[in-house]
């Protein structure tokens, strides 16, 4: 029983590290002795001195909002990714394989595009465009590829991709007609938790909830996709319909993620492959793992993009990149069963 | 009792299938032959409802298959297709027990009752030793026997087999044929399989059924099915038939006398 | 947060005082207010100040220049890493600036008023809004005048209303000056301001509503840009043959371009001004930052357009 359960264990401790990491660095260091102080002082409900003050109301404002923003974006980005590779049988597939990301981020350039008043709304433009502009972009794409009744796998990568150039090549277009908002919409595009406070996070959890919850339940499903098709339907699975749920929930989620913190690539792809490397194929558990140390993952990555050049943030989606690419390489060298897929 | 009643099925414009009628009976297995591009996978494909029919009907004793949902038609009938790109990282374990899916809810949460069966299914294609090795670890034929436990351990009365013994060696051919064989004997299974080697046809199987161009020439037993002239005008080479040294069956020979 | 309900309380508590029984007998002494500043920013956001602000971050370099010119520096905390005017400005802290605001940093300097400009995003002005801090945010200006009424904004804020006035007054007439000698021109030659050619046979130049194009006209050129649209307008190098311009101005020379890296350039070395040996290095800073070093900018192009007038 335990071999079954010491994969959630260390990835449960990878994360709980990374949320500690996320909340006691940043641009202004908070001594480990007065964090203490704080946490402790935080459950007696004392009432705490300056500077320790502003050391906690960073900690609760800034640091602790952005902490479960990325978290749950890790999360989302990775549980997906699993999914994707599941359902495609491919080890290339991450959440933006079907134009999730060209979706949102031409949705994203286009609110840029656009001035909106300072209002609450006005502030909701540019996440929300790109939220529709995900999700349309995946109905669209799964509309273009179904042939009859069925959606077969082959068009759908396909048409994602037609339709990722075509909506890329838009949102290059505009960006180099407004100059103005250039700078604005290479920032979002690059990825980074740019908003404060809680408002992303209360936005985006019911539908990051709601698709993990379904990715989770649908290990059994995905294992069963492994063997193709033909005899997924033999065994008894009515594909089309369990495609286009894991579809679904995937694309959700993503587009949730992305809206507030841009276009953040390499967690969805790496995370799963890793998982899978280390812990096996078997979806039931390579989706909630590859959730758990997604989150983590894109944790330290977001510590990392705020602490190496202080005061200065690196753009997350570089960092991903960055040391996502040579940590996996070192994951692949060490990898002991080459049948991994 | 697996019934298939003027089955047509066209690709686009072109038909494919037509008006295909065969009987296989509970018990028996019966051999489907015939030229490559006669339509033997594609009977199979539509009959197990992955392909749509453009007419006719597929009865389990009385029962229309094709108008079930997937999940009833998986308790009716199994499918063991070739063991081509099969995903190498699941045990054999965990790729038997897939069988029992039609038995499982949304999670695929086993009873002990599923992995009886499935241990069942396994020791019965004398298999068992290799439960907890990879599938990509395994040989050809071994691949070929864990997917013919993992169509037992559906526990359908149907059996279809879509030419599982294309990539074996001669020594896999033969027992895993005679496995089959005698499965279907003990379990009283109607099995369909579809094959291109004509002796192995002749030997394993009860009846045939020669299928070209997508339609029944002929079915009977292998006595009367494989003839020279019969045989010769469809795969357009002249064969002689002669008797099987030991067994009681006909024996196609390529080439003349 | 807290400094907002300063003075709504002490209303209050003034009017409690006032109906009390004791008050009405009693000639209770007025306690003088705090004078509070309020003003509606470039965001039709109202901002509150209760004093003249004393710790305060700027957002953008202009802001920077402003904040110095007006004599308010003392009263910078912090600052973008883009602030390089005036050299003062180096000495204090960054919160950030090319990609991105640390939002920590600036909430770490304890700022009573953080200045925005039109380089900054909505979002970002909404965030630190929403972590308590006083945020104005000053639009960017598309006349000289709008100019002025931003260094009176700015002056407001930080108190420093005299030494404002005085500087509009001084700009004022500095422009005068040279719109005295230019005004009666009856040439004026054709120029091209080079933003940016790292595509030689592309460049970007200032078109119709930029301040560039708005004091290259005012110093008494002929903007080849001007009849091309949007503020940043990318030209061909065949426009630029056509339009064959006297004198070739280098906004880019703070990124290393140079008069003969110009004329090394395929097709250019034909052009009148590189013939005449009419390019001259400009810094861009000058006119694309809306400060009051607009008015340097101004009378920097007037010198470089019109020798003989400006000595």
């Amino acid at each position: 029983m335990s071999r079954r359960t010491l994969p959630y264990l260390w990835t449960l401790l990878f994360l709980a590290l990374a949320v500690i990491l996320s909340i006691a660095i940043g641009s202004v260091f908070i001594p480990p002795a007065d964090l203490w102080r704080i946490l402790t002082g935080s459950f007696s409900g004392a009432a705490l001195p300056e500077p320790l003050k502003t050391f906690a109301f960073i900690i609760t404002s800034i640091r602790l909002p952005r902490t479960v923003l990325v978290l749950l974006t890790g999360a989302a980005l990775s549980g997906s990714g699993a999914a994707y590779q599941g359902l495609f049988r491919n080890p290339l597939a991450d959440p933006y394989l079907i134009g999730v990301a060209s979706g949102a981020g031409l949705g994203a350039v286009l609110a840029m595009s656009i001035q909106w008043p300072y209002s609450f709304w006005g502030l909701m433009a540019v996440p929300l465009a790109s939220f529709v502009g995900a999700l349309l972009t995946v109905f669209l794409v799964y509309a273009l590829a179904r042939v009859g009744k069925a959606v077969p796998k082959t068009n759908l990568i396909l048409a994602g991709v037609a339709f990722s150039s075509f909506a890329g090549a838009l949102t290059s277009f505009l960006m180099l007609r407004s100059t103005g908002e250039l700078r604005r919409a290479i920032s979002w595009l690059l990825g980074g938790a740019s908003q404060a406070g809680w408002g992303p996070v209360l936005t985006i959890l019911p539908y990051v909830v709601i698709g993990l919850g379904i990715l989770l339940l649908s290990g059994h499903t995905l294992n069963l996709l492994q063997f193709g098709d033909d005899q997924a339907q033999q065994l008894g699975l009515p594909v089309s319909r369990r495609r286009a749920l894991i579809l679904m929930a995937a694309s959700l989620a993503t587009a949730a993620a992305v809206s507030f913190s841009g276009i953040i690539g390499f967690v969805g792809l790496i995370v799963p492959h890793v998982m899978r490397l280390w812990f096996g194929a078997d979806y039931r558990r390579l989706v909630p793992l590859s959730i758990i140390a997604g989150a983590g993952a894109l944790l330290v990555a977001d510590v990392i993009a705020r602490s190496v050049l202080s005061p200065q943030e690196i753009p997350l989606g570089i960092v991903t990149a960055l040391v996502g690419a040579p940590f996996f390489l070192w994951v692949l060298r060490r990898a002991k069963n080459q049948g991994f897929w | 009792m697996l019934t298939i009643e003027a089955l047509t099925v066209s690709y686009g414009k072109r038909l494919v299938l037509t008006e295909v009628s065969l009987e296989v009976n509970s018990g028996e297995v019966v051999a489907l032959i015939g030229p490559n591009g006669a339509g033997k996978s594609t009977l199979l494909r539509a009959v197990s409802g992955i392909i749509p029919a453009q007419g006719g009907k597929v009865r389990m004793n009385g029962e229309d298959l094709l108008a079930r949902t997937a999940m009833q038609r998986a308790r009716c009938l199994a499918v063991v297709p070739q063991a081509v790109s099969m995903p190498p990282a699941f045990t054999v374990w965990e790729t038997v027990l897939m069988g029992r899916t039609p038995y499982l809810n949304f999670l695929g949460q086993v009873s002990t009752k599923d992995e009886e069966i499935a241990r069942l299914a396994l020791d019965r294609v004398d298999a068992l030793e290799l439960a907890e090795r990879r599938v990509g670890e395994l040989s050809g034929g071994e691949q070929q026997r864990v997917l013919l436990a993992r169509a037992l351990a559906q526990s359908t009365p149907i059996l279809l087999l879509d030419e599982p013994t294309s990539n074996l060696d001669l020594h896999y051919q033969v027992s895993f044929m005679e496995t089959v064989s005698s499965l279907a004997r003990q379990d009283n299974l109607a099995v369909l399989v579809a094959l291109h080697d004509l002796n192995l046809a002749a030997r394993y199987s009860d009846r045939v059924a020669l299928l070209v161009d997508g339609e029944i020439k002929a079915s009977g037993t292998p006595r009367q099915v494989l003839t020279p002239e019969l045989i010769s005008a469809v795969y357009h080479l002249p064969v002689q038939v002669i008797p099987h040294p030991f067994a009681d069956v006909p024996l196609v020979l390529p080439g003349r006398g | 947060m807290f400094r907002k309900l300063v003075f709504p309380l002490f209303a209050l508590a003034l009017i409690v005082a006032g109906c009390s029984p004791s008050a009405i007998s009693t000639p209770t002494p007025v306690p003088t207010l705090n004078p509070t500043i309020t003003l509606t920013d470039g965001l039709n956001r109202t901002v509150t100040l209760s004093g003249p602000a004393k710790r305060i971050v700027s957002l953008a370099p202009s802001n920077t220049e402003i904040l110095y010119a007006i004599g308010a520096g003392a009263q910078l905390v912090g600052r973008d890493e883009t602030s390089d005017y005036p050299t003062q400005a180096a000495s204090l802290p960054t919160v950030g600036g090319y990609s991105g605001f640390n939002t920590e940093a600036i909430v770490a300097l304890h700022p009573d008023l953080v200045l925005a400009a039109g380089i900054n995003t909505p979002e970002l002005v909404a965030a630190l809004e929403k972590l308590g801090l006083t945020v104005f945010y000053l639009s960017n200006p598309t006349t000289l005048e709008e100019m002025y009424t931003n260094l009176e904004t700015v002056a407001k804020l930080t108190g420093h209303a005299t030494e404002a006035a005085a500087l509009v007054d001084s700009l004022k007439k500095r422009v005068a000056a040279v719109d005295a000698r230019i005004l009666p021109l009856n040439s004026r030659p054709m120029v091209y301001y080079e933003i940016d050619a790292t595509d030689p046979t592309k460049p970007y130049t200032y078109g119709p509503g930029s301040f560039g194009d708005l004091l290259l006209q005012r110093a008494g050129g002929a903007n080849v840009g001007s009849s091309l649209s949007g503020q940043f307008a990318q030209m061909s190098l065949e426009q630029l043959v056509v339009a064959n311009p006297a004198i070739i101005i280098l906004g880019d020379s703070n990124y290393g371009t140079t008069a003969d890296s110009l004329k090394k350039r395929t097709g250019w070395e034909e052009l009148d001004a590189v013939k005449n040996s009419q390019v001259f290095p400009f810094d861009d800073n000058l006119v694309s930052r809306p400060g009051p070093r607009l008015v340097d900018g101004l009378e920097a192009l007037a010198k470089l357009l019109h020798p003989d007038l400006f000595k």
